[in-house]
């Protein structure tokens, strides 16, 4: 029996993917689907290319292909699409070349934001995503340190401003701005002035995710952020203890008010590893944050571990996503980054699914 | 899941209910219609309530009795704002705060739902 472009398709519907809970058919993965003979070909277009599950569903593709009566050969290709979240008016006149918008937020400060920024976008940049990266923390602004960016951006007659490059990223911080000796002393008016500069005044071209590394608490830049687009939604960080979970959870709340997605809770300085005798010790705790996932009923996407080599990293600008990819600190990083992906695709689906508010008069 | 918002309180369209007031349409299918005027004395902005103790400073005898919506914008995810005839434009009306000001839950007929409550 000749194997028919229907044969594969039925085959391939008996194959799920396991975060947006869909076969691949019917999600729209399957493109250019050709066969010639017994030679079976396609494309298997995912939603990102930082999907954690990326290797299994193309195995799992290839077997149930394979298993069909009269087929030789199967060649796949994994390509990816990610889509877009930030629609709507407000986001098509502000940002209108990029996909996903998503803030790194945290009640108390310190518990390492922008350590953990950098490493996403580094995370996601790496699988071959086009990521951007907004230092709105006007303050205290730390990634240009961590990015180990020196060049300043070009901004020209019209005041528009192109982004840094560095190490694939797009990098736009008020620290280019500032001498390392002075300080941002502003009232709310300028904080959203800047925001709303930083992300129409920019020129990002086509971005999949601007990742947003936010100042700590729930005040101007964090309202302005929220009011000027729909953001796809927020990361938020936490060490384990309970005195940084009780603020965040002020963060969580914040979002959920202004009805902002949150895509999960990263542990930060979640455990320590004796370098020397290699035993574990779980200095602030642990496992607070996964509770508090748990019982808000939002995505938790990892434990990161304090440790010597991710702050020396970050001092010197020189991110282990980066320099030691290998290394435990670098691995669970990237599962983050993977997992927050996932979150973002299963976010764009259901934004498919439930339209924005339509807007008539 | 917690982080979403309940059906009642996202809008699925906001428009026109005739010439000068507006409608909208929630995610549970219920319908508010808010006369203009009404709708622009409950203008949350801090000019029109006291920021710390609510009250109202608004003038109604300031406002023009045909004062209507110009324009009206999506604030991010949770909110509209409106540019009002008078010139007005600094409120920020939140979904939540819409609903409970919907005029047939407020008075409690027409929609089933119980006096006062935000359905």
């Amino acid at each position: 029996m000749a194997v028919t472009t229907e044969h594969v398709l039925n085959a391939l519907r008996s194959v799920h993917d396991p975060d947006l809970k869909r076969d691949l058919v019917s999600l729209g993965f399957i493109k250019d689907l050709t066969v010639q003979g017994g030679r079976v070909a396609f494309k298997i277009e995912l939603t990102t290319p930082a999907c954690p599950v990326r290797d299994i569903m193309k195995e799992e593709a290839r077997a149930v292909v394979a298993a069909l009566p009269g087929v030789s050969q199967i060649e796949i290709t994994m390509t990816s699409q990610v889509r877009r979240s930030v629609s709507g008016a407000a986001g098509d006149q502000l940002v209108p070349t990029i996909k996903n918008i998503i803030p790194i937020a945290s009640g108390k400060g310190g518990v390492g934001k922008s350590t953990v920024s950098a490493n996403l976008a580094l995370a996601l940049a790496k699988s071959g995503a086009r990521v951007g990266v907004m230092d709105a923390d006007v303050y205290g602004p730390s990634i240009p340190t961590i990015l180990g960016v020196t060049d300043a951006p070009e901004v020209d007659e019209q005041n528009r401003i192109t982004p840094v490059e560095q190490s694939g990223l797009k990098v736009m911080s008020m620290g280019f701005f500032m001498k390392p000796e002075e300080a941002v002393i502003w009232r709310g008016p300028m904080l959203h002035k800047t925001v709303q500069q930083f992300l129409g005044g920019v020129i990002w071209g086509e971005l999949d995710y601007l990742i947003v590394d936010l100042p700590p608490g729930t005040g101007d830049v964090q309202l302005s952020l929220c009011q000027m687009i729909p953001i796809t939604g927020a990361v938020i960080v936490s060490t384990p203890q309970d005195v940084a979970l009780n603020v965040a959870q002020k963060a969580i709340a914040m979002f959920k008010k202004l009805n902002a997605p949150i895509l999960g809770i990263v542990e930060n300085m979640s455990y320590y590893l004796c370098p020397h005798c290699g035993k574990r010790d779980d200095i602030f705790g642990t496992g607070g944050a996964k509770q508090i996932a748990e019982r808000l009923a939002i995505p938790f996407l990892g434990e990161i571990p304090l440790a010597t080599p991710i702050r020396v990293a970050s001092d010197t600008g020189r991110p282990m996503v980066l320099t030691d990819p290998n290394s435990p600190s670098a691995k669970a990083f990237t599962e983050v980054a993977e997992r927050l992906a996932a979150q973002v695709s299963i976010k764009g689906m259901q934004g498919e699914l439930t339209p924005e508010v339509k807007v008539t008069f | 899941m917690m982080a979403e918002m309940i059906k009642s309180l996202v809008p699925v369209e906001i428009g026109r209910a005739n010439e000068y007031d507006l409608k909208i349409t929630w995610q549970d299918g219920h319908v508010s219609v808010y006369p203009a005027r009404e709708l622009r004395l409950k203008c949350p902005c801090a000019g029109c309530v006291d920021e710390l103790t609510g009250v109202v400073r608004v003038i109604g005898t300031s406002v023009p009795q045909d004062v209507h919506p110009l324009k009206i914008h999506l604030v991010g995810r949770y909110a509209i704002s409106i540019d009002w005839s008078d010139s007005h434009r600094t409120g920020i009306y939140a979904f939540d705060l819409l609903r409970k000001l919907c005029p047939c839950c407020q008075a409690g007929h027409g929609c089933g739902c119980a006096k006062g409550s935000t359905c």
